[in-house]
């Protein structure tokens, strides 16, 4: 049951006077109106009256007709419900961060409702976000709970991206079955040797017959070959499980980042490029190195356990128990050990990074630094995270220094046990010392699995976070997707904005009820303040998010209804800060139409004003930019981005602050430019610079999240309105810098 | 010569509007704060007058310095969340009204304040906490431990959960000694 129903009748429980018909919607808070604590509160609205309940006793009762305005509010680590009621604020109730996307997503609806008198429950899917099982919230964005997920679950679906490449894993696990049986033989021989050939009691010369000879040859060749037999497993292994491995990390590779192309921007905005960077690197490469060293070495640890486990008990079990029985305490010892070396490695790690970090920042900065002369407060601050680095370095070695030789001794501890009794039967001569050579090298083998088991739950642990990792971006639910049916629509340009609302935080809204048209070839500046709202609209335009109400059209159809390639192959932009992909400037303008031919860049280039300064390079179309090429100035790149949309040639054109960076003069051959691309093409154009937008065929002023005002520049001058005022503004402004 | 190369000071540029007991007047109106203000006469960027009397039915406090002068430097916004002024020291009101903003700024600011730690436990790169606050135990689960503890000193912290919920430990070093090693890793 939602939410909303069971809050429904509970109320209906408490309150016999109210019908669940009655009721729009109820939510549940936790926070009491002032001070920490918690409380177990529902608000519900109905058509006649909205109510307060904190731990079912009724607390507040409003009448729904003096309610004139829902107001959702962010606090810092809480939210407040509000209305105004006859013209007082009320708190409705405050809930904590928990509850934050469900309020705000009701109180925008209860605004609606006001408003216009609808009320949408749509939010209700994506609000549904507990896991059903432990009740903790997904991951933004997913609805897979990583608490609950069993790990048998992520293995299931590694094995089956794992498909393809199965035979190679069983055959390397195979292999290993076959070496852990191999790695047995040799102390079996080397017993054979010493008994049967190195003779300690002095009769060599009895022996030394030709059976004798070829005995012993054998018996050294059969090492030999025991040897290189080892060598060439490890060797077909290590193959193996590299083509498998390699393989698996490429097609997961691929399947994370095909995800991440997939997903919005304002999905891939909540994480950093360095966080994604390493769900494709660093998290995959975990998991092919744990298929290259640990799947097998599980299995061949684990049967090598179990085998000379096998072999001395048989041998001798009472010899056995003395040294199996202190093995689990040895290994637990072993086990708190490493983790307190970890604990404490990572302590240094952290340390290490901050000093790291420090040490980037001065030298990214170092212009800042000598300017304001703060290298001398610079270095005691370097100096101080090295000093923490250091300290924690010496604690860690420290305590590894002196507690490794002793859990070296703790774990050979059951070799001086088995010295002792190895000595004692040799002497009492029930046993041969090619028998002792055995005995101790089997032993000496038990222990390798035993260390090597001890460590693998770690590296295991490490492995599946890696894989839940990769899986949270693989399980991230796309909210800006292609419609199965979706069109492939030749766009002439007609834009229409009808009710639009957005916000990119909920609770938040960035733009309230835009209403706007935008005729074919129209050249429209959208003008306003700063953080009013001009780069979202362009945004929602391209579909870089979806709308949260209303809906945009483009020549009458939903941009939801049109595919994003269609829709984007058809729409050239051009911001502010240009960005240069690593490569040549042909491939940079060649970027948005790869198929162009070289006439066709050198005229886009041309056009666009960036032909002369790039024939002054030596290297001309083919000189290398982006983070190790050549530098070019701020208006170079722009001039390169404006031959790239050219080249385009797209039927809508979109300049977010284009030409804002750029001195006058550039600026007007960028204008000039731009006067050229935007012809027979719809072009929305943001500019701080009201003289760039004089010929605009529309203006739109933003102001509060609406539009405020729209026309032509004369039409807006004659209004005397905001426009006005910013002309005003500039125009003081400038005649204050002449 | 020398006497004409007078210092400017920023002061002397900007002003900032300061709110005073002289010239403000903060009432509960409702559940929430409404403010009447007397501002200085100037004329703002696009050339409409400012200052004179004004009336505010909902405030809205935010610290400047939230960690380190909670009741200092406070930001008074209206409705479009733009400055009104700037509160020096909420002492400096009489002490009805300093009490009232700062139940407001209580109310506001919700961070829990951890006294125990009971258990962190680690798996798949998110982190489960289980802490008491205020006699109460609160569990919560961190995504990124690295990004959401947040120093603000070497011994006071805060946590942000994934709801982006905050918890706060004043100081790490008055904690049990328990409770600062399963935090210690994360210092």
């Amino acid at each position: 049951m939602g939410e909303r129903a069971a809050l429904t009748s509970r109320l209906c429980r408490i309150n016999k006077d109210v019908s669940a018909d009655d009721v729009i919607v109820a939510f549940a808070f936790d926070l009491p109106r002032e001070g920490y604590g918690v409380v177990d509160g529902f608000v519900a609205v109905t058509t006649e009256r909205v109510y307060v309940y904190e731990d079912d006793r009724l607390t507040a009762d409003y009448d729904a007709s003096g309610i004139t305005e829902y107001i959702f509010t962010n606090g810092v680590g809480c939210v407040f419900a509000e209305c105004v009621y006859n013209g007082e604020h009320i708190m409705l109730c405050r809930a904590s961060m928990s509850h934050k996307d469900t309020i705000a997503a009701i109180i925008w609806q209860l605004t609606r409702r006001l408003e216009r008198g609808t009320y949408s429950y749509a939010y209700e899917e994506d609000t549904d976000v507990k896991c059903p099982t432990c009740g903790r919230k997904y991951p933004p964005g997913s609805h897979v709970c990583p608490h609950c997920t069993a790990k048998s679950g992520y293995l299931r679906r590694i094995w089956q991206i794992a498909k393809p490449y199965r035979a190679f894993i069983f055959f390397s696990i195979a292999l290993y079955f076959v070496s852990s049986i191999v790695q047995l033989i040799p102390p079996r021989l080397n017993r054979i040797l010493v008994d049967d050939y190195i003779r300690v009691d002095g009769a060599y010369e009895l022996s030394f017959t030709q059976t004798f000879i070829i005995g012993f040859v054998t018996v050294v060749l059969s090492i030999l070959g025991v040897n290189i037999l080892q060598r060439v497993i490890g060797i077909v292994r290590g193959l193996t499980l590299i083509e498998a491995g390699t393989r698996m990390t490429v097609a997961l590779r691929s399947m994370v980042f095909d995800k991440i192309q997939q997903l919005s921007v304002s999905k891939i905005s909540k994480r950093t490029a360095g966080e994604l960077m390493n769900r494709v690197t660093d998290d995959t490469n975990q998991l092919q190195n744990f298929i290259k060293n640990d799947i097998g070495g599980f299995f061949e640890q684990v049967l090598i356990f179990v085998a000379v486990a096998g072999i001395l008990f048989f041998y001798d079990w009472k010899l056995a128990l003395v040294i199996l029985v202190p093995a689990p305490i040895v290994v637990m010892a072993n086990r708190i050990f490493h983790q307190k070396m970890r604990r404490m490695f990572h302590r240094q790690w952290v340390m290490n990074s901050r000093s790291n970090t420090i040490l980037h920042d001065i030298f990214s900065g170092i212009r800042v630094v000598k300017s304001f002369g703060m290298e001398h407060r610079e270095m005691e601050r370097y100096d101080d995270a090295t000093r923490h680095e250091c300290e924690a370095q010496i604690t860690a070695e420290t305590f590894f220094a002196k507690f490794s030789p002793l859990m070296s001794f703790l774990m050979g501890l059951g070799e001086f046990f088995l010295l002792y009794y190895v000595g004692d039967k040799i002497i009492g001569g029930t046993m041969t010392l090619g028998q002792m050579q055995e005995f101790t090298s089997y032993v000496t083998i038990i222990y390798g699995p035993l260390r090597w088991l001890s460590n693998f739950p770690r590296r295991y642990e490490r492995t599946m976070t890696s894989v839940v990792k990769i899986f949270d971006i693989i399980d991230e639910d796309v909210d800006v997707s292609d419609k199965e049916d979706a069109t492939e629509l030749d766009i002439k340009g007609h834009i229409e904005f009808e009710d639009v609302s957005f916000g990119y935080d909920s609770g938040n809204n960035v733009l309230h009820n835009i209403n706007l048209t935008v005729e074919p070839g129209d050249f429209v500046g959208i003008v306003g303040r700063s953080g009013v709202g001009k780069s979202t609209l362009i945004n929602l335009v391209m579909r870089l998010y979806d709308v949260d109400d209303g809906t945009i059209r483009i020549d009458g159809v939903d941009i939801r209804d049109i595919s994003q390639s269609s829709l984007r192959s058809q729409i050239g932009v051009v911001l502010q800060e240009t960005f240069l992909f690593s490569g040549t400037i042909y491939d940079n303008i060649a970027y948005a139409k790869p198929s162009a031919t070289r006439d066709e860049v050198l005229a886009a280039a041309k056009l666009a004003g960036a032909h002369s300064f790039i024939m002054k390079m030596p290297d001309a179309y083919n000189t290398h930019v982006g983070e190790r090429g050549h530098t070019l100035s701020g208006g170079e790149r722009q001039r390169i981005a404006i031959a790239r949309a050219l080249l385009h040639d797209p039927r809508i054109l979109i300049l977010d602050e284009a030409t804002a960076s750029l001195d006058t003069e550039t600026e007007k051959q960028i204008q000039d430019a731009l006067q050229i691309l935007s012809q027979n093409r719809t072009t929305l154009a943001i500019a701080h610079r009201l003289s760039t937008l004089r010929n605009a065929t529309k203006l739109i002023v933003l102001d509060k999240g609406t539009v405020a005002e729209v026309g032509t520049h004369d039409e807006l001058m004659r209004r005397r309105g905001i426009y006005y005022g910013l002309v005003m503004a500039q125009r003081q402004m400038s005649r204050m810098s002449q | 010569m020398a006497e004409e190369l007078k210092k400017t000071a920023l002061s002397d540029v900007v002003s900032i509007t300061y709110i005073t007991n002289e010239n403000a007047v903060f009432k509960r109106e409702g559940d929430f704060l409404s403010l009447n203000v007397k501002l200085p006469e100037g004329v703002g960027l696009d050339g409409e007058a400012t200052g004179g009397e004004k009336y505010f039915d909902r405030i809205y406090l935010h610290r400047s310095f939230p960690y380190e002068h909670p009741y200092k430097y406070i930001s008074v916004l209206d409705r479009d969340s733009a400055e009104i002024g700037i509160i020096s020291d909420v002492d400096e009101f009489p002490d009805d009204i300093a009490s009232m903003l700062r139940a407001e700024l209580d109310r506001k600011y919700y961070a829990p304040v951890i006294d125990k730690i009971l258990s962190v436990k680690e798996r798949y790169g998110y982190s489960y906490w289980e802490v008491i606050s205020d006699g109460r135990k609160l569990s919560f689960n961190m995504r990124d431990t690295f990004r959401n503890i947040l120093k603000v000193s070497p011994e006071h912290v805060f946590l942000n959960d994934s709801d982006s919920n905050r918890y706060e430990i004043k100081n790490t070093e008055a904690l049990d000694r328990k409770s600062f090693k399963r935090i210690e890793l994360y210092l």
